[in-house]
Parts: structure tokens; C-alpha cells; sequence
């Protein structure tokens, strides 16, 4: 009989749920009564709308709690520890029975995502207890010469997974066949896209995966010196890479002639970034390393030509670094059985917005945006109707509910104008306003746009005036034009990535929600009322009880009426604030 | 050279160097194609996006500043939808731009909307939006304006502080639209910005604009602009002067040019207000019972010329001697000199090089036969280690250090060998700090290091040194008592670094030194500089390009001066007056009896005092100097000259020293006059009248011929400085090839000895100018100062100058805009001596040497040792030199402005 073991989701994602009070909590009874069974920490298990989680495994089987809060603790613990017996309602997932949510976990292939929350982070042991370093010293064992290893990179079909879908292999190559003395591996992990936690997930979970990942580059490539750019609004991300790197240096697995590999040597640097979206692309990390304005210099010379500090330089994403130990491990045949003919693999994404069950899911290529929402995702929050849903990010596009068929690979998700991106999924329902969707992103990139292009710089600008003028009903008849026209000229005019892609949003909801954009400068309507100077809020006589609550909760004093009479909302007065539409418990609000 | 290749812009086939920048070949085959974020000095940017071409077989329109050419390529430059792109590009610039313009400068934004017929608002596709972005206005900087309204982001003033410089002081702020230019990490003037307003210069837009003039110049109504030599440092900057109503309104770098291609420093961009002060001196002026009256012209000659005359008949010839300037031109330091040997008949000419770098001449005419720098002023930049020793570079010859920091961001090592912190410790890769005085024993330690690491050039030495091992194993026997341990014993630098930087001095590919006052100004001045050539030697690091020894000159003609002959023991050209038919040969090309040239080396600048302190010499006639700040132990200077029968001072101000004039002569400014100059790097460069001089004031050369000329001496009859040049090539050997046509728009470096002669870039490559051929090595020892801390006087002093401020301040103290940065005296104490003084920053202090004392404030600083001051020596209300000592130094007779005693205490 092995012995118990509980295991405590302390991501970030945990964290604010209160798994960390959770955690405490468990480890007090633990010991004050003298509990028989192992506490472990590991990292984001995936199902973010669960947190906190706590999985006990047992000899009898796996048991994943939800929602765990501090409460819930001592019944758990009273119950399935010291009583054998799991309790059914607040398991999310077990081997043992299926549950509510399992539908979150079929149709998950788990390559990327292969440690997170399953193992503790901050142990280099368990890492290494789950195939951990094994692909290196593969590499190390059977001589692998850089050519062997970058062909098998090339082989597994892996595309770059921070959003431009280059081929990895092939980047490889070009880094290892320029012949310099000094070369660098740089892992971008400057996640910026608003609703994008992919990479944190993966850096708080996983942290040797990416590690190794570098190793077996710097390896292939020939670079003794790597980068790990991450944004400084990940400090347990920072932290844990922080442990990672300083076990890997005590093991010997960084450092010099590392794996017993003679004349290899790699170390690694974190550099925090400082809160710029811009760079995450990657000529401006670059400059940003360098301890330069973070701007993005032209191409050519490719980083891979010329890069950091002008030497040679591979620069891949999170998640590609952590698919490569498993590729190179498990052989490229195992990685390319999965995916569709251009797309190999599995995509990570982070779903969130108005779908149930928001959270981390690893995919096959290949499935369907359907699929993804409705079965892993569970559906739309509330009922509501489904609208479309934006993936990339602000450089990404807006994909409608008619399209939803659209299968998951680079190819397919370009076609509809928007991109793959790094796996942010921000799903929309029928009250999610597209203009100002459009609005919202562009905003964005406005005020992130370095300047440096004349049309990124300046058309942004005048693109996010013209689109707020429509949210307030101001449009004006050939703004639609307008807007195209300036989102041409900013895409083919703009040196880099956040430039070419900025429009995107306003392109694609321009291009599949023409008609909502028509409502707001023709008839001065929001149709998924949204935007506050298109709407009006008013009571509905038939329901109005005059029970006062909505005219003591309006922070404007915009509701008059006396108790048990009719209310009325003065529209001159009314911010649109909508406390009063969610305060009434009698229908009694109608927004128009 | 990289190949030339061939292309084709729109159709006409073009040769190119392959790989140059495109749309700067086609710019310069006459192709306009716009562009505002390109500089032809900057590396390319891509961020306007105005100068996009066709290429064939290349998707999409090409930012063409981005594009290095290759043979074959097809380019389109102009055609219907190129111009449409451009015009569109430009409406979107002009949407962030405010157009307000004020008339005082020239932008390239108001040319391309004529161009692009975008004038009329309604003919701009897009609407303005500057109105709505923040507007951020920089007013601090005493030189300029920064507005962003008017910015169109393009860096080219980040990339010109930046790579053009070396400064690297502007940045953005903030991102996107509203991002804008920041200096340091927030206000202008509380940054590094030094003023040198290269920015101003390359900013398209007019969003960085010049303050002196602002509100009155309107740069179209411009009467002429002149290019001139820059009048202040010995680095010789090629100036463009903008003048209205007779008036200097602005000074710009000349591009493409030697020495500076386009750059400027603070002072010779905006220190030209002296030129046109009120304060000028306008009329000739003699002292008649203690006050100063005006006379004409005439009766000032007279007086003048018939004084000396009644002075020589009664005290004979050796009673009389004169300053020459380093501030006046070839022509007229070459007519002064002339003037003293044939008028006054004796050889009694000198001027501040004395105070300057006569022991490094010295040192190095023994040596190597010259003593001038080696290099040109490019090397700096290109040489793989620079050691700089006493030499406040980025202070004193700012352009100079232009170079060595794009050097050093080019991978250059740099050794500063220095008492004192200075600005480019931090670019050095080691800093050694002796302590003062010590630098032969410093130096004897780093020769003991390489010797003992078997970094020497052996076969060097044995080919190019005179007497070949021989004569290096004395050195390596004297210097085998500076042993790591001795040596750091002396100079207080640790042995670590004496290693250090002796290897990276010694094992580099190529190395130049830059040697400065706070080598040659002590009384061991000419040892100091023997010690470096020995190292210089031994190491091979001379003789060959990129490597040798460089005295930075500090004045504007201080080179040119020596070279024509304002020296005691020279003639033009370096020609001692000793020798028979040296003085046959000049005789013949004055046309005056070889007899009446005088044999005998006259007395050196200190010397000159000294004898009117005895009583020996008589009269003075002192050309653009001002003794009585910048000669050492003022109280005796100023004794001396209150003993003289007779002073003239020909000056352009009033100065401490026109005080005790008897006759004042207005002399032009060198904006006002024709001629030439030589600067540090031996660089021969135009002088051109730009505004008249005020009032009655004359060229200084024709004072000169007309006082020769009442004493009854005819010394030459010139129409003009040209007609002197041209005189001078035939007595100076050095100058022979060179003609003002030669020297037109690029200076010659001597030695060029006939018109098909290129010049001399570098010296020494195939022989020393030695009678050997060979270079010498002197051994020296180091010996303790005559004057050492004692209870009375605790401290040491040490002197020095500034950025702003040059020199006795005559001149740069008449700027607002140079006082606004720097007007105040002040002496550095080491804060452990502040403690045991009980001082604080900005306390009142009094300094007392033996010599005398002045009062000034305390700046607590470590930039300087414990033990050690410093003082800079511009401001005659704390006149150092009433502190320093009246010892020379045996050999070149400098004084030791860098070493005085003294003690501090609170007033």
C-alpha cells in the first residue's frame, strides 16, 4: 500500500482563488492531527473555473477536488482521509466515476502541458522522476550529432508556437549553419495578449521542461548562452525559474561540458522585461536585452543571421521550447501522429471570457473552434447565445459563430483574417459589443505601439479616434472606409509584427459584422448594448414593485419615486452604470 | 575598398560601392528621393517610411535607406504610385506636426509639402491630430527648445547624440503617438547634455531649435554664412558662421570635412558671442597719467614704434621681447615673429606654448625629431588601444573625444592614466590614479612590467632605435628599480592594475597615446614625456599607422604658432637660429642682412618675466595674451610687469593684463580675418572673414609691419594673409607644397614639402625625424617635487580646465550661454580631507599657498585622492596662478601649474 498523497494547485490562477490559504489549512490539520499522507505543491492543473483544486490519490484511485476553499478543508479531509470515503459532489474529475466536468478533459492530449499540475515545480527530482532531462542525455547517450537532433525537430512538423507558425526546424538550421564563434538561444516569454496565460502556466508548471528545451537548442544550434525574456508582471514565474536554473547549475545540467558532453557549454540568464507589449516581438526583445529602448530593428539581417549583441540567434516561445524534450524523447512520429498535414502537434490555449469553463486546455491540431468552446469549454456562461470569439489577441481577429467549424491550425485560422497567435481565446456572446471589441484592442495597440513606423504610430491613433467616435454614436458615413483604408496602409507600411497585425481586430469585425458597425453610425444603435451612449436604460411600469432598491443603489441619484411607487430613471442624469438593471429582483429594467 | 558595382535607378545605370546605402546612392546620382528619419552620418532607421522605391523581383515598396545595393538590382525611384505612397506618408507626418513655425530655422518638412502640394489643408487626405496628443515642451537647456508638437519621431537627434557624438544622453519617453524625446531621465538641463547641439543640427522637423536668436533671426534673411576655423581648441573644427548685420546668429559644423565632418562642441557652436560684445576694444588707446585715452591709429604707431626704438638705443636690443599667440593666425604669428627678430634684433619670442606643451615638444624634438602629434584625428577612432595621460579629453577637446568614444563603442581599449576622475574614466577599461607628480616613476613601473613579460618590440628597437638593445638595456636597468612593488609604493597604484594596463598597452595590435597638461605642466615635464616615449619605443607602438604619441594642442593656432617660428630657438619651420646658414637661408627670403639676425636663442616666455622682473628687459610688445592669469605665481607676474618701462598689449579685450598697458592696440577677432591655422593634427586649415572687426581694430600683421615700419624696418609689403602664406612656405620646408587653392575646402598636414605632395597623415613611418633616422631613448628617473605637504600646507593642488569655460575666459566668458552651464570657482577636496577640515560642500574657503591665497568654494568630491585639490583656472576671481610656483621646468622651462602646496580653510 503506498502511501496518500495531496496535491495543492498553486498557481497563480490557485493563488487568487486562495489555494494558498487552502494549502495552509490542509497542512495544519495535517498536523495537529497527525495525519498520515504526503502534501505536495504543484502548479495551474488546467481548470481555472475550479480553483482552488486539490487532487488526492490514493490506492484506490485519483480524486480531483474543486473549488477547495479554506472551508471545505476539514470535510474533506474528515471524510476521504480519515474515513476512506471521497466525496462525489465536490470531484471535478477521478478515475473512479465521471463527473460533471470531464467532458473539460477528453479530447486533451497533454504534451506541452505534460508536468503542469502534476508535478512540484520547484522540485528538480520529480521533473527528472517524469522523464525530465532524459531527452538530453538521450541526445548524450546515443551521440547525437546537432544536425540529428535538429532533424528530428524538423521532422516532428513543430511550428513556432508564439504565433508566426515558423517552422522551428527550420529556424534551427539557419541559426546552426551561420558559423559564428559566439551564439545565443533566447526564450521569448514576454506573454503580453490581454487574456493570454499560456506561457505563465507553463513557466509556473513546468519550469526544467523549458530548460531543456534551451539546452537541446543551444546544443543544436551551438550557443553557450541563453536568455529567458519574461515580463516582470510574472514574479512567481521569475521565482520558479529562478530555483530551476539554480538546480540545474548545482546538478551540473548547466554550466560547463553539461551531460557529459565534451565542450558543451550553456548557461542561462533571465531578463525581466519591463511591461512593454511591444517586446514580445522578437528584434525588439532583442534590443530590449541589449538594455536599448525596446523597438523592433528592421530584418533583414534575421536574428539568426545577426541577433543578439549581432551574433547568431535562436528565438523560439514557451510552449515550443517545452514540446521539444518530449519530441526529441519521444521520437518526431509520436509528436506528427497528431495535428492536421501542415499543423503538427498540439496548440495550448487559454480559453477564457463569457465560456463555462474557462482554463487551460493542450489540444490536438486539427479540432474544431466548436469543439473547443462547447465541449472542453462547456459553452457560454449564462445561456447566452455564442458571437464569435478572438483569438491572438490584439494581433489576432475576431472568428463569427458561423465559422466555429473552422479547425484549429495555422492554415484554416488565416484564411478567416485571423491568426493563430500564441493561444489566447477570448470568447464572446451575444451581449459582447463587437465595435468595441474592435475598440478595445486597438486601444491596446495604440498606446503599445512603439511610434516608431510613421503609419503603426499614427494611424492607431486616428483608427482608435475614429472607432470611439462610433461607440459614442458619433460615426459618420465612410468611417467603415476609412477604417479599411488606414488599416491597409498601417499593415503594409509598419516594420514589425504589432504594426502588420494591429488592424486585425477591426478588419475582421468590420469584415463579419459589417452590420453592427452600420447600426452604430446609421441608426446610432448598439445592437448587443454595450456601448453606454448608444443605450437607455428604463423602468418597466408593469413590473416596478417601488421597493426603492434600484433608486438607493444608482450612485448618480438618476432614479426618483416613492416607496411602493412607480420609479423613473432620468436619462439626463443616468451614466449607464447598469447597477440598477443588476439590483432589481423584479424584471423591472429594460435596457434598449 | 569594397567593389564597385553597377544598378539601375529608373533606368540609368549607376556605379556604386557594393553594399552602400541605396537611397544615399541614389541621392547622390541625383535622384531626390525624400526621406526625413535618414542622415547620411546615421546609420539607417526605417521609420518614415518617405524614401520607399521599387525593386524588381522584391515584393512591395522598399524603405530604399534600408537597402544595401547589390550588382544587377532594378530600381524604380519615381513613378505615379511611388509619389502617391509618398505624398500619403507625408499627410500622416503632417498630422502629427504642428506647423507652427518660427522663421529662425530651415527645416525639410516645409520643402516636401510644397513638393507634395499638401500646403492647403484640404488637400491633406488625413486631418490633424497633434492637437490631441500630449504636448511635452523642453525649455531648460541654455541652448535649445524641445517641442514635441513639431517631432515626427525620427531619432535622428537620439542617434546623433548617440552615434555621432558618443554621448548617448536623448531617448524616447513613452510609447506610441505620444512618445517624445527625453534627455537623461527627464529635464534637459539636469541631464548630460553638454550643449553641443548636434542634435539641433540634424533635427528635420524644427522641433529642436536654437535659443540665441530665436526670437529674432529669420533664417531666410541670412546676409552670408562663412566657412572659417573654429576659434577655440587645437582640434580645429570646420565652422560655418551665419551672419546678419555684421553679426554672428549662428555656427554650424561643416560636414564632410576634416577634422570634425559636421561636429561641434558647446563652445564652438555657441561661444561666438565674444566676437560681437560691446566690450571689444575699438580704438587705440594710450595711458596718459593712469587713465586710458583714445588716439588715432597714427599717433598710437608712433608712440608705439618710436618707445621701442628709444628703449633699444638706450638699453640695447636684449632690453625688449614680445608675446606672440597662439590665438592669431600663421600669418601673423609668422609676421610677429619677424617682427622681433629684424625690428627688435633679437630672438626673444615665445608665447603660451611655454605654459602648454613645451615639454612634450621638447621631449619629442629630441626624440623623434618633431614635436608634433603623430596621428591624425581619425585614428582615434580606429586605433585598437588609446592610453590618454593627463588629458581631460572629453573637456578639452570635445570633438577629439567624439572620436575615442566611437571608438570605444567599436570595441577600443582605453587606459586613462590620470590623478583626477575625469569624464572618460568612464569609458576606460582600466583607470590607474597616481598620485600627483609621480607619473616617471608610474611609467618607469609599467616599461619594468613590459620588459619583464617579454612585451617588448625587439625588433623595433633594434631597427628604428638609436643605438639599438644597447641603448635599451640602460633603460631596462634603470627601470628595473620601479619594480611592481616600489612602484606602487610612489604613485599608490595598485600593482593589478599597473599589469593590466601595461599588457593592454603593450600587447595591442596597435596603440596611440594622448598625452596632456597634466604631463608636460610640471617642473619634471619633459622626464614625464621622455618616460612615455620610452615605453612608446620599446613597445614598437610608434612608427607605424594607427600607433604613436599625441600632444592634444589646447589652442586654436598653438601648433601653427611654433611651427612658423614664434619660438625662441626656431625659425619657421623648426629650423634653429643657431646655425650659420640657417640664418643665411631665412636672411635671404626676409631680404635683411644675415648679420643682423641674431644667433643666440632668446628667452622663453617665464624666462621674458623673470628678466623684467630683474630689471633686464625693458619693454614688451605682447600680441593676444593675458600673462597675468595664465603665467604661473600671478603676485610676481604682475611685479614684473609693473617694472617694464614700456607694455604694449594688442588685444581684441580688455584683460587683467591691458591694466598695466601703456599702450593698448584693438586687434580683429579671428571671425574677422583671413589666414590659415595648424591644428593638433598638424592639420594646415583656412581662416575667412566672416563680419568686420568693430570700431578701428586691425589685422594684428599689419599693426605689426606698421610699427616695423616707423622704427624704420621694412619686413615685408603683403596685400594680404595669402601673400604671407606664401612667404612662409618658401622659409618653411614643412609648408612648401601647401597654397591657399591646396587648401581650400580640405586642410593639408605637414609636412608637405612640394604642391604634388598629399600631406602627411601619419609621422614617423618610415624614419624619425632625427639625423639618425632613428628614434632616442633617454632614460629617466623619477625625482620628488621641489615642494612637498607639510603642516603649514597640507594639501596639494592640482589645475585644470573646463568643458564651458577656455582658457583666461576672455572669451568664453562674454557667453550667457557658456556661463549659464558653468561661471563659478571652485576647489575639489577628497571628502576624508573635508571631515578633518570640517567642510562641507559649497563652504566658503580660503586657500593660501606660499605664493599667495584666494578664496573660493569647496566642492566635496573623490574625484580627486586624499591629500589632493583641484582647481580650475578660468575665473580671475580665484586666480589659481596667484597660488602656483614660479619653477621651471630645466629643459622646456614650463611652469608647474599642477603641483603647488597649499592649505584650506574655512572663511
Amino acid at each position: 500500500m503506498s502511501k496518500t498523497t495531496i496535491i495543492v494547485g498553486l498557481g497563480s490562477c490557485g493563488l487568487a482563488a486562495g489555494a494558498g490559504k487552502t494549502y495552509n489549512e490542509i497542512e495544519r490539520i495535517k498536523n495537529t492531527d497527525k495525519l498520515d499522507f504526503e502534501l505536495k505543491k504543484t502548479s495551474c492543473i488546467g481548470m481555472c473555473f475550479r480553483e482552488p483544486l486539490v487532487e488526492i490519490i490514493d490506492d484506490s484511485g485519483t480524486y480531483l477536488y474543486g473549488n477547495v476553499d479554506v472551508t471545505k478543508v476539514d470535510e474533506i479531509l474528515e471524510k476521504h482521509i480519515k474515513n476512506f470515503s471521497p466525496i462525489q459532489e465536490y470531484i471535478v474529475k477521478s478515475d473512479k466515476f465521471d463527473s460533471p466536468d470531464k467532458d473539460f478533459f477528453e479530447g486533451q492530449v497533454e504534451i506541452a502541458l505534460r508536468n503542469c499540475g502534476h508535478i512540484d515545480p520547484e522540485s528538480i527530482e520529480e521533473y527528472e522522476s517524469k522523464n525530465g532531462y532524459a531527452a538530453i542525455r538521450k541526445i548524450a547517450n546515443e551521440k547525437l550529432k546537432p544536425e540529428d537532433v535538429i532533424q528530428k525537430v524538423l521532422d516532428s512538423g513543430l511550428r513556432g508556437r508564439g504565433g508566426g507558425g515558423f517552422a522551428t526546424g527550420m529556424k534551427w538550421k539557419f541559426a546552426y549553419n551561420n558559423k559564428a564563434p559566439q551564439k545565443y538561444v533566447i526564450c521569448n516569454a514576454d506573454e503580453g495578449d490581454p487574456g493570454a496565460f499560456m506561457d505563465r502556466s507553463l513557466l509556473e508548471g513546468d519550469p526544467h521542461s523549458i530548460l531543456e528545451g534551451m539546452i537541446i537548442c543551444g546544443y543544436s544550434i551551438g550557443a553557450s548562452e541563453g536568455y529567458i525574456y519574461c515580463r516582470a508582471e510574472y514574479p512567481l514565474a521569475i521565482k520558479r525559474l529562478n530555483i530551476a536554473i539554480d538546480k540545474a547549475r548545482e546538478k551540473g545540467y548547466l554550466g560547463k561540458n553539461i551531460f557529459g558532453i565534451e565542450n558543451f557549454n550553456f548557461d542561462l540568464k533571465i531578463k525581466e522585461g519591463a511591461g512593454a507589449f511591444v517586446c514580445g516581438e522578437e528584434t525588439a526583445l532583442i534590443a530590449s536585452i541589449e538594455g536599448e529602448r525596446g523597438m523592433p530593428r528592421r530584418r533583414p539581417p534575421f536574428p539568426a543571421e545577426s541577433g543578439l549583441w549581432k551574433s547568431p540567434t535562436n528565438i523560439n516561445n514557451v510552449e515550443t521550447f517545452a514540446n521539444i524534450p518530449w519530441i526529441v524523447f519521444n521520437g518526431p512520429e509520436k509528436y506528427n501522429q497528431y495535428g492536421t498535414e501542415k499543423s503538427k502537434g498540439t496548440k495550448v490555449f487559454a480559453l477564457t471570457g463569457k465560456i463555462k469553463h474557462g482554463g487551460l486546455v493542450e489540444v490536438p491540431m486539427g479540432i474544431t473552434i466548436k469543439e473547443i468552446i462547447y465541449k472542453l469549454g462547456g459553452g457560454i456562461q449564462g445561456g447566452k447565445k455564442f458571437k464569435a470569439v478572438q483569438l491572438g489577441g490584439p494581433s489576432g481577429g475576431c472568428i463569427p459563430e458561423y465559422l466555429s467549424h473552422t479547425p484549429i491550425d495555422y492554415d484554416s485560422v488565416n484564411a478567416t483574417g485571423a491568426i493563430m497567435g500564441s493561444g489566447g481565446m477570448v470568447v464572446m456572446d451575444e451581449t459582447t459589443c463587437v465595435v468595441d471589441i474592435a475598440r478595445f484592442f486597438l486601444d491596446f495597440t495604440q498606446k503599445e505601439s512603439c511610434g516608431k513606423c510613421t503609419f503603426c504610430r499614427i494611424g492607431t491613433k486616428r483608427m482608435l479616434e475614429i472607432l470611439t467616435r462610433i461607440t459614442k454614436g458619433e460615426g459618420k458615413d465612410g468611417d467603415i472606409e476609412t477604417l479599411e483604408e488606414l488599416s491597409h496602409s498601417i499593415k503594409d507600411s509598419s516594420l514589425c509584427g504589432l504594426g502588420q497585425t494591429a488592424p486585425n481586430p477591426v478588419l475582421t469585425t468590420i469584415k463579419y459584422f459589417k452590420d453592427e458597425y452600420e447600426a452604430h453610425i446609421r441608426d446610432k444603435k448598439c445592437p448587443a448594448l454595450k456601448c453606454k451612449e448608444l443605450i437607455t436604460y428604463d423602468v418597466i411600469p408593469e413590473n416596478c414593485t417601488g421597493c426603492t432598491v434600484c433608486a438607493k443603489g444608482c450612485p448618480v441619484n438618476a432614479i426618483s419615486g416613492e416607496r411602493k411607487q412607480l420609479h423613473v430613471i432620468d436619462h439626463e442624469i443616468c451614466t449607464r452604470c447598469g447597477v440598477c438593471f443588476t439590483k432589481c429582483k423584479f424584471n423591472a429594467i429594460k435596457l434598449s | 575598398m569594397s567593389k564597385i558595382i553597377e544598378i539601375q535607378i529608373d533606368s540609368k545605370v549607376v556605379k556604386a560601392a557594393e553594399g552602400s546605402n541605396l537611397l544615399q546612392v541614389a541621392r547622390d546620382n541625383g535622384f531626390d528621393i525624400p526621406g526625413l528619419c535618414y542622415h547620411k552620418k546615421l546609420t539607417p532607421t526605417g521609420a518614415c517610411r518617405l524614401c520607399v522605391v521599387k525593386i524588381d523581383n522584391t515584393p512591395g515598396l522598399i524603405m530604399s535607406c534600408t537597402v544595401p545595393v547589390k550588382e544587377g538590382m532594378k530600381i524604380t525611384a519615381f513613378d505615379e504610385e511611388l509619389e502617391q505612397n509618398r505624398r500619403h506618408t507625408l499627410s500622416y507626418l503632417l498630422a502629427e506636426h504642428n506647423e507652427e513655425f518660427d522663421d529662425s530655422y530651415e527645416d525639410e518638412i516645409r520643402p516636401l509639402i510644397k513638393r507634395y502640394n499638401l500646403e492647403k489643408p484640404e488637400n491633406r487626405p488625413l486631418k490633424p491630430i497633434w492637437q490631441g496628443i500630449p504636448r511635452v515642451v523642453d525649455n531648460t537647456s541654455p541652448v535649445l527648445t524641445y517641442d514635441s508638437s513639431k517631432c515626427i519621431r525620427c531619432f535622428r537627434c537620439i542617434k546623433a547624440c548617440d552615434e555621432i557624438q558618443g554621448k548617448g544622453v536623448l531617448s524616447f519617453a513613452d510609447r506610441g503617438i505620444s512618445k517624445y524625446i527625453v534627455a537623461g531621465f527627464g529635464e534637459w538641463f539636469n541631464s548630460e547634455c553638454d550643449g553641443c547641439g548636434e542634435c539641433i543640427q540634424l533635427c528635420p522637423t524644427g522641433a529642436i531649435v536654437e535659443k540665441p536668436f530665436r526670437e529674432s533671426l529669420k533664417i531666410s534673411e541670412i546676409d552670408s554664412k562663412v566657412i572659417t576655423t573654429c576659434p577655440y581648441c587645437g582640434v580645429g573644427c570646420q565652422t560655418e558662421i551665419f551672419v546678419k548685420n555684421d553679426t554672428i546668429v549662428r555656427v554650424d559644423g561643416v560636414d564632410d570635412v576634416s577634422p570634425n565632418d559636421g561636429r561641434l562642441c558647446v563652445k564652438g557652436r555657441f561661444g561666438y558671442q565674444y566676437a560681437n560684445s560691446k566690450k571689444r576694444l575699438t580704438h587705440p588707446m594710450i595711458k596718459r597719467n593712469g587713465v586710458f585715452e583714445k588716439v588715432s591709429w597714427d599717433e598710437a604707431l608712433d608712440f608705439v614704434s618710436s618707445k621701442f626704438s628709444e628703449i633699444k638705443q638706450k638699453y640695447g636690443s636684449k632690453s625688449l621681447a614680445g608675446y606672440s599667440s597662439a590665438k592669431c593666425s600663421n600669418e601673423e604669428n609668422y609676421i610677429f615673429q619677424k617682427f622681433i627678430r629684424i625690428a627688435f634684433g633679437n630672438n626673444n619670442v615665445d608665447y603660451c606654448t611655454r605654459l602648454c606643451h613645451a615639454s612634450t615638444v621638447t621631449a619629442m624634438l629630441k626624440s623623434f625629431g618633431d614635436g608634433a602629434g603623430s596621428n591624425s584625428i581619425e585614428d582615434f577612432e580606429t586605433t585598437d588601444c588609446l592610453l590618454v595621460t593627463g588629458n581631460n579629453i572629453i573637456d578639452t577637446h570635445p570633438i577629439t573625444a567624439t572620436y575615442v568614444k566611437r571608438g570605444k563603442a567599436a570595441g577600443q581599449k582605453i587606459i586613462v592614466i590620470d590623478p583626477k576622475w575625469t569624464p572618460l574614466v568612464k569609458y576606460a577599461d582600466v583607470w590607474l590614479q597616481p598620485k600627483l607628480a609621480t607619473d616617471v616613476a608610474l611609467l618607469n613601473g609599467l616599461i619594468n612590467i613590459i620588459i619583464e613579460n617579454g612585451w617588448i618590440d625587439k625588433n623595433f628597437i633594434e631597427n628604428r632605435v638609436e643605438g639599438g638593445m644597447q641603448a635599451f638595456e640602460s633603460l631596462k636597468e634603470l627601470a628595473s628599480k620601479y619594480t611592481p612593488e616600489k612602484t606602487e609604493e610612489i604613485t599608490g597604484v595598485s600593482k593589478e592594475k599597473l599589469y593590466e594596463a601595461a599588457k593592454i598597452y603593450a600587447t595591442a595590435k596597435t596603440a596611440m597615446i594622448a598625452t596632456g597638461m597634466g604631463m608636460s605642466q610640471q617642473t619634471v615635464g619633459t622626464n614625464n614625456v621622455f618616460s612615455l616615449i620610452n615605453m612608446c619605443l620599446i613597445t614598437g607602438q610608434i612608427g607605424k599607422e594607427l600607433c604613436g604619441l599625441n600632444p592634444p594642442r589646447g589652442q586654436n593656432n598653438v601648433q601653427g604658432a611654433t611651427d612658423v617660428g614664434a619660438s625662441p630657438v626656431n625659425y619657421p619651420g623648426y629650423i634653429p637660429v643657431t646655425n650659420e646658414d640657417n640664418r643665411k637661408k631665412v636672411a635671404e627670403i626676409w631680404k635683411v642682412p644675415f648679420e643682423s639676425l641674431d644667433p643666440k636663442p632668446g628667452l622663453t616666455t617665464i624666462e621674458i618675466m623673470n628678466a623684467a622682473y630683474d630689471g633686464e628687459i625693458k619693454a614688451m610688445y605682447i600680441m593676444g595674451e593675458n600673462p597675468v592669469v595664465t603665467d604661473p605665481d600671478r603676485h610676481h607676474t604682475v611685479e614684473a610687469i609693473k617694472k617694464l618701462d614700456f607694455l604694449v598689449v594688442q588685444d581684441i579685450f580688455e584683460t587683467e593684463t591691458t591694466e598695466f598697458a601703456d599702450v593698448i592696440l584693438p586687434a580683429a577677432s579671428l571671425y574677422e580675418k583671413d589666414g590659415t591655422v595648424v591644428n593638433s593634427d598638424r592639420r594646415v586649415l583656412r581662416l575667412r572673414k566672416a563680419i568686420s572687426a568693430p570700431g578701428e581694430a586691425r589685422q594684428d600683421w599689419q599693426i605689426c609691419v606698421d610699427i616695423a615700419e616707423r622704427m624704420g624696418f621694412k619686413i615685408g609689403s603683403y596685400n594680404s594673409p595669402e601673400d604671407i602664406f606664401a612667404e612662409l612656405a618658401k622659409a618653411a620646408p614643412i609648408f612648401g607644397g601647401i597654397t591657399f587653392a591646396r587648401i581650400e575646402k580640405h586642410g593639408i598636414q605637414w609636412p608637405c614639402y612640394d604642391e604634388n605632395h598629399p600631406g602627411t597623415s601619419t609621422l614617423f613611418l618610415e624614419k624619425f625625424n632625427t639625423e639618425s633616422g632613428k628614434a632616442k631613448i633617454f632614460p629617466v628617473d623619477y625625482k620628488e617635487q621641489s615642494e612637498t605637504p607639510n603642516t603649514n600646507y597640507p594639501l596639494v593642488m592640482n589645475s585644470g580646465r573646463l568643458l564651458y569655460q577656455y582658457h583666461s575666459a576672455t572669451m568664453s566668458r562674454k557667453s550667457k550661454v557658456l556661463n549659464a552651464y558653468a561661471n563659478e570657482a571652485y576647489i575639489i577636496i577628497n571628502p576624508e580631507d573635508a571631515v578633518k577640515l570640517g567642510l562641507k560642500d559649497g563652504d566658503k574657503v580660503k586657500v593660501t599657498s606660499p605664493r599667495g591665497s584666494l578664496e573660493t568654494t569647496a566642492k566635496v568630491s573623490d574625484e580627486v585622492l586624499k591629500g589632493e585639490t583641484f582647481m580650475p583656472w578660468h575665473f580671475n576671481e580665484a586666480p589659481v596662478n596667484a597660488l602656483t610656483r614660479n619653477e621651471i621646468d630645466p629643459m622646456s622651462k614650463i611652469g608647474p601649474f599642477k603641483y603647488s602646496v597649499v592649505r584650506v580653510e574655512r572663511v
